[in-house]
C-alpha cells in the first residue's frame, strides 16, 4: 500500500514536467512549421505561374511574382486572394457576392467570389487541410496618411511613419486629379497637378494648393512616399456630392474588365439618379510620378449609368496588365461631382491583405514575419498558425 | 519499526531520484518555444532596402555621409518596435589564405541585442565596377576549335518554319562563336564541298570541328556530290557525310526533326520539290540517316530504308520530352534557358548505340522508355552526332546548350573579392527583454 501510493507520488512529480516539455515540444515544432510555410507561401508563384491574372483556380499556392526572385509578390495574386477584412458585397445585378477590402468612401477593391480563392483552397493546396489552421496578413510598412490642414485655398499634411517612427527627409511624389464636372460636356473631366517635396524631421510634408478651394472642388490626392528603398503610398480625397456615385467590381482578370455599378444598386440611398462618370488609369513611374495610360473610348472610357431593373451596369477594359490605379470621377450636375479609385494590383494603393481564419480563441498561434516587396512598396508579410489537433505531439 | 524505516528509505529514494531528474532534464527557455526567424527577417529586410540600390550605394558611401543617416532611419522604420539591430559593412578582400573581411563602418539602435540574437548577411557591388565573364575557348587546350555554320544561300530548310537557315545561323553565330576559336559561316554549297574535301575556308583547323546544319531535316548538297552520288534517293551522300565526320573527327549537329531526309540544292534541283511545295530538294527519306550512321561507324554503304526514329510515348498527345538535370544545370551555368518541356516525335532508338558503335556522353532530354529525344553522341573511335529530334519549330537555343552540355567549355569569372568591388552587410537582429 505504501508503496503503491509512492509511486503514485512519484509520477504525480513526474506528471508536469513530462507535460510541460511535450508542450514546449509541440509549439516549437509549431513555429518550425510557421516559418516553413510562410516561405513556402512567399517563395513560391504557384501554378499556374501567373494565376493572378487569370480568372483559373490554381493548383499550387504560392503569391511571388513569378517575374522576380526573392520575397516579391504578384499584385495580382493578392488581389485575388478572399478578404478577411470586409463585410462581402452582393450585387443583385450580377447576382454575385463579392470580397470587399475597403479603405473608406471611394477607395474599393471588390473581387467575385467566383473569382477568388478562398481559404479552404489554399489550405488544401499547402497541405495543411484539417491540421492546420492559419492567417496571412500583408500590410504596408510605410504609413502615408494625409490630413486637410485648411480648406481654401488647399492645404494638406502628408505624414509618413514606419513603425512608429517618422521617416525624415523622406522623398514625397504627389499628384493632385482634381474634377471638373462641365469639362467634357455631359461627361466628367479631371486635370492632373504634379509635385514632389521631402519630409521633415517629424516625417510630415505640407502641400500647398493656393487655387484649389477644398470645399468646393471635389479631388483626390495620391502621395508616394520612399526613403532607402522603402516605398509607401497615400490617399486622401474630398468630393462635393456622394449620394450618388459609381461602385467598381473586378468583372475579369484575364480581360482585364470592370464593372461600373450605381451605388444605389449596391447600397441603395436616397434621391436615386443617374450619373455620368468618365475613367482614366494612372500607373506608377520609375521616378515616382504618377503617368496616365490612355484609354480608348471603346474600352468604356466615358459612359452614364442608371439605378434599378433594366438599367445594365456598364464594362470597362483596364489597358494593361502593369499595376496601376483605375480612377472614376463622376458627376449628377455642374457641381455636384466626385471620385472614387481601384488599385489595378493590390500594391498600387498600398491596400493591406488579411487572408485565412481568425485566431481568436485558438490556444496557441505562432506567428512569424518577412519583408517583402509587392510592386516595389514595402510590405510585411505575418502568418500566425496554429494546431488544429489540440495537444499532441505531431510531425 | 521496520516499517517506518522502510517508508523513510522510500520517500529519500522518490525525493532524490525527482530532484536527480529534475536537475538533468532541462527544459527549454521560454523564448526559445516560439521564436521569430530573425535571420529570415534581416535577409528580407536587407533584400527591401536594397531594392533600387540603395543599400549598395550607401555601403559605398563614406561615414560622414547623409546616406547612413537615411539608412537607420528607414531599418528602424520598418523593423518592428520591440527589435535591436546591428548592421555592420565589411569590406572583402582577398588574401593569400584566403578572403579577409575588414569592418568598415556599423550602425546600431541598441548597446546590446540582448540575450538572443541572429544575423543575416548581404553581398553587395559597387556601381562602379562591372562584373564580367570570359569563357573558355572550345580547341584552347586540345584539338580542334572551329565551328562551321551551314548558312547556304543556295539550300533551302525544312521543318524550320517561321525561320531561315539564314535567320538561324546568325542567332547560332551570336550564341556559340565566343565558345570557339574560329567561327565561319558556310556561305553556299561550294565552300560545304571544299570542307568536305578536307579543304579550309580561311586557314582554320578542319580537324576536331563542329558542323551545324541550320536547314532542319535538309542537308546542303553540292553539286559536285549530286553529280557523283546520284543512285535515286542521294542516301550514299549522306553516308559520305557520316564518313567525313568520322574521317575528321567532326561533331555533326541536326538541330530539329529527321536528320538527314532531304538533300538540298537550288540550283541543282531547280524543279523538284519535297511534296509539300519547297523547291530546290530532294527527299532521301529515312535511308539517309541510316546510311550517315554507317559513314559515322566506319563500315560500307548499303541502303536501307527502314524508319528509325519514333515518338517516345507513341501518341502524338504525350510526346512530350523534358530536360535532362545535366542540361538543366548548364542552362544556369551558361545562361541559356529554353523552356524545359518540348515535343518529341523523330526521337532516335537507344538500339544505335550498339548497332553503330556509339556512346551518349551528355542527355539533352532524358531519356524516354528506349527512346532519346536529344542527345550527344560519341562515336568509339572518332566523331560526334547531336541530333535533337523534335517537332518543329526549334529553339536554336537547345542546339547551343547540347553542345555546350558536349564540350563544357568553362568560364572564368570576375572576381568578386577584388578591392573595392564588394562589401558584405551583416544585419544582426535581437530582441530585448530577459528570458
Amino acid at each position: 500500500m505504501v508503496f503503491l501510493g509512492a509511486i503514485l507520488i512519484f509520477i504525480g512529480l513526474f506528471n508536469q514536467t513530462i507535460q510541460t516539455a511535450i508542450l514546449y515540444q509541440h509549439h516549437r515544432y509549431l513555429a518550425t512549421k510557421c516559418s516553413d510555410l510562410l516561405d513556402n507561401i512567399l517563395l513560391n508563384t504557384g501554378y499556374p505561374l501567373e494565376w493572378g491574372k487569370s480568372n483559373c483556380t490554381p493548383t499550387s499556392f504560392g503569391l511571388q511574382d513569378p517575374e522576380f526572385t526573392q520575397y516579391k509578390l504578384s499584385p495580382f495574386s493578392l488581389m485575388r486572394l478572399n478578404s478577411s477584412l470586409g463585410e462581402p458585397v452582393y450585387y443583385p445585378k450580377t447576382d454575385s457576392y463579392y470580397s470587399n477590402i475597403t479603405m473608406g468612401f471611394g477607395k474599393y477593391l471588390l473581387v467575385p467570389y467566383t473569382l477568388a480563392v478562398n481559404y479552404s483552397t489554399a489550405s488544401r493546396l499547402l497541405g495543411i487541410n484539417g491540421t492546420h489552421g492559419f492567417q496571412l496578413t500583408i500590410t504596408p510598412i510605410i504609413t502615408v496618411s494625409i490630413s486637410e490642414v485648411q480648406s481654401n485655398p488647399l492645404e494638406l499634411v502628408v505624414d509618413v511613419t514606419g513603425a512608429g517612427f517618422p521617416l525624415s527627409n523622406a522623398g514625397v511624389s504627389y499628384c493632385l486629379i482634381m474634377v471638373d464636372p462641365t469639362g467634357g460636356e455631359e461627361y466628367p473631366a479631371y486635370t492632373m497637378e504634379y509635385g514632389t517635396t521631402y519630409t521633415d524631421d517629424k516625417g510630415s510634408a505640407l502641400l500647398n494648393f493656393p487655387a484649389v478651394d477644398g470645399d468646393a472642388e471635389s479631388y483626390v490626392l495620391i502621395a508616394y512616399a520612399h526613403l532607402c528603398g522603402l516605398i509607401g503610398v497615400g490617399y486622401h480625397e474630398h468630393v462635393t456630392y456622394d449620394e450618388n456615385y459609381v461602385i467598381p467590381f473586378v468583372s475579369d482578370f484575364e480581360k482585364r474588365e470592370v464593372i461600373i455599378a450605381h451605388s444605389y444598386d449596391v447600397h441603395g440611398g436616397d434621391n436615386p439618379a443617374e450619373i455620368a462618370y468618365n475613367a482614366t488609369f494612372v500607373l506608377l513611374a520609375e521616378d515616382f510620378t504618377l503617368r496616365e495610360i490612355p484609354m480608348e473610348n471603346s474600352t468604356g472610357k466615358i459612359g452614364k449609368i442608371n439605378y434599378g431593373e433594366g438599367k445594365p451596369y456598364k464594362k470597362i477594359t483596364i489597358p494593361t496588365y502593369n499595376p496601376g490605379i483605375l480612377v472614376i470621377t463622376y458627376r449628377k450636375s455642374a457641381v455636384m461631382c466626385g471620385v472614387v479609385l481601384m488599385p489595378w494590383g493590390i500594391g498600387s494603393m498600398a491596400f493591406p491583405i488579411s487572408f485565412g481564419d481568425d485566431p481568436f480563441g485558438q490556444e496557441w498561434v505562432t506567428t512569424d514575419t518577412r519583408q517583402v516587396i509587392v510592386n516595389d512598396v514595402a510590405y510585411q508579410a505575418k502568418l500566425a498558425l496554429w494546431s488544429l489537433e489540440g495537444y499532441r505531439v505531431i510531425g | 519499526m521496520m516499517r517506518t524505516i522502510e517508508i523513510f528509505i522510500v520517500i529519500i529514494i522518490i525525493t532524490g531520484a525527482f530532484i536527480i531528474s529534475s536537475f538533468f532534464a532541462v527544459l527549454p527557455q521560454p523564448r526559445e518555444v516560439s521564436p521569430l526567424n530573425l535571420r529570415r527577417l534581416a535577409l528580407t529586410t536587407l533584400q527591401t532596402l536594397d531594392l533600387d540600390h540603395d543599400l549598395s550605394e550607401t555601403m559605398f558611401k563614406p561615414e560622414d555621409d547623409p546616406a547612413w543617416g537615411e539608412l537607420q532611419i528607414a531599418l528602424s522604420a520598418c523593423l518592428p518596435p520591440n527589435m535591436v539591430y546591428n548592421l555592420t559593412v565589411y569590406e572583402v578582400l582577398s588574401g593569400s589564405g584566403g578572403e579577409l573581411y575588414l569592418p568598415m563602418n556599423s550602425i546600431s539602435n541598441a548597446e546590446s541585442l540582448g540575450v538572443g540574437s541572429d544575423a543575416a548577411s548581404y553581398l553587395v557591388a559597387s556601381s562602379n565596377v562591372t562584373f564580367g565573364v570570359v569563357s573558355e575557348k572550345i580547341g584552347e587546350h586540345g584539338a580542334g576549335g572551329t565551328l562551321y555554320i551551314l548558312n547556304c544561300s543556295d539550300a533551302n530548310g525544312w521543318w524550320i518554319t517561321g525561320y531561315t537557315a539564314q535567320s538561324l545561323a546568325e542567332d547560332l553565330y551570336n550564341l556559340l562563336s565566343p565558345y570557339f576559336l574560329t567561327t565561319i559561316m558556310v556561305q553556299n554549297t561550294t565552300e560545304l564541298g571544299q570542307i568536305l574535301n578536307g579543304t579550309s575556308l580561311q586557314s582554320e583547323t578542319l580537324q576536331n570541328a563542329v558542323v551545324i546544319n541550320t536547314c532542319g531535316e535538309t542537308v546542303p548538297i553540292p553539286s559536285s556530290y549530286a553529280d557523283t552520288y546520284d543512285s535515286g534517293s542521294y542516301a550514299e551522300y549522306c553516308y559520305q557525310l557520316g564518313k567525313r565526320v568520322h574521317q575528321y573527327n567532326w561533331t555533326w549537329v541536326s538541330i530539329v526533326g529527321y536528320p538527314l531526309y532531304y538533300v538540298s540544292n537550288i540550283e541543282y534541283f531547280p524543279n523538284d520539290h519535297n511534296t509539300y511545295g519547297i523547291y530546290g530538294m530532294k527527299c532521301v527519306g529515312a535511308a539517309g540517316l541510316n546510311a550517315f550512321l554507317q559513314g559515322l561507324n566506319d563500315e560500307s554503304y548499303s541502303y536501307n530504308g527502314n524508319w528509325i526514329t519514333g515518338n517516345p510515348n507513341d501518341n502524338p498527345g504525350l510526346a512530350s520530352v523534358h530536360l535532362s538535370p545535366e542540361a538543366l544545370y548548364y542552362c544556369n551555368y551558361y545562361g541559356i534557358y529554353p523552356s524545359p518541356y518540348h515535343t518529341s516525335t523523330r526521337a532516335l532508338p537507344s538500339s544505335i548505340l550498339s548497332t553503330y558503335n556509339l556512346e551518349v556522353t551528355s542527355y539533352t532530354f532524358e531519356q524516354v522508355g528506349s527512346w532519346i529525344a536529344g542527345a550527344f553522341f560519341r562515336h568509339a573511335v572518332s566523331g560526334s552526332f547531336l541530333a535533337l529530334g523534335l517537332t518543329r519549330t526549334p529553339d536554336i537555343r537547345l542546339t547551343a546548350l547540347g553542345l555546350l552540355c558536349g564540350f563544357k567549355p568553362r568560364l572564368y569569372r570576375s572576381e568578386y573579392t577584388a578591392a573595392g568591388t564588394s562589401r558584405l552587410v551583416v544585419l544582426q537582429l535581437g530582441q530585448p527583454g530577459g528570458v
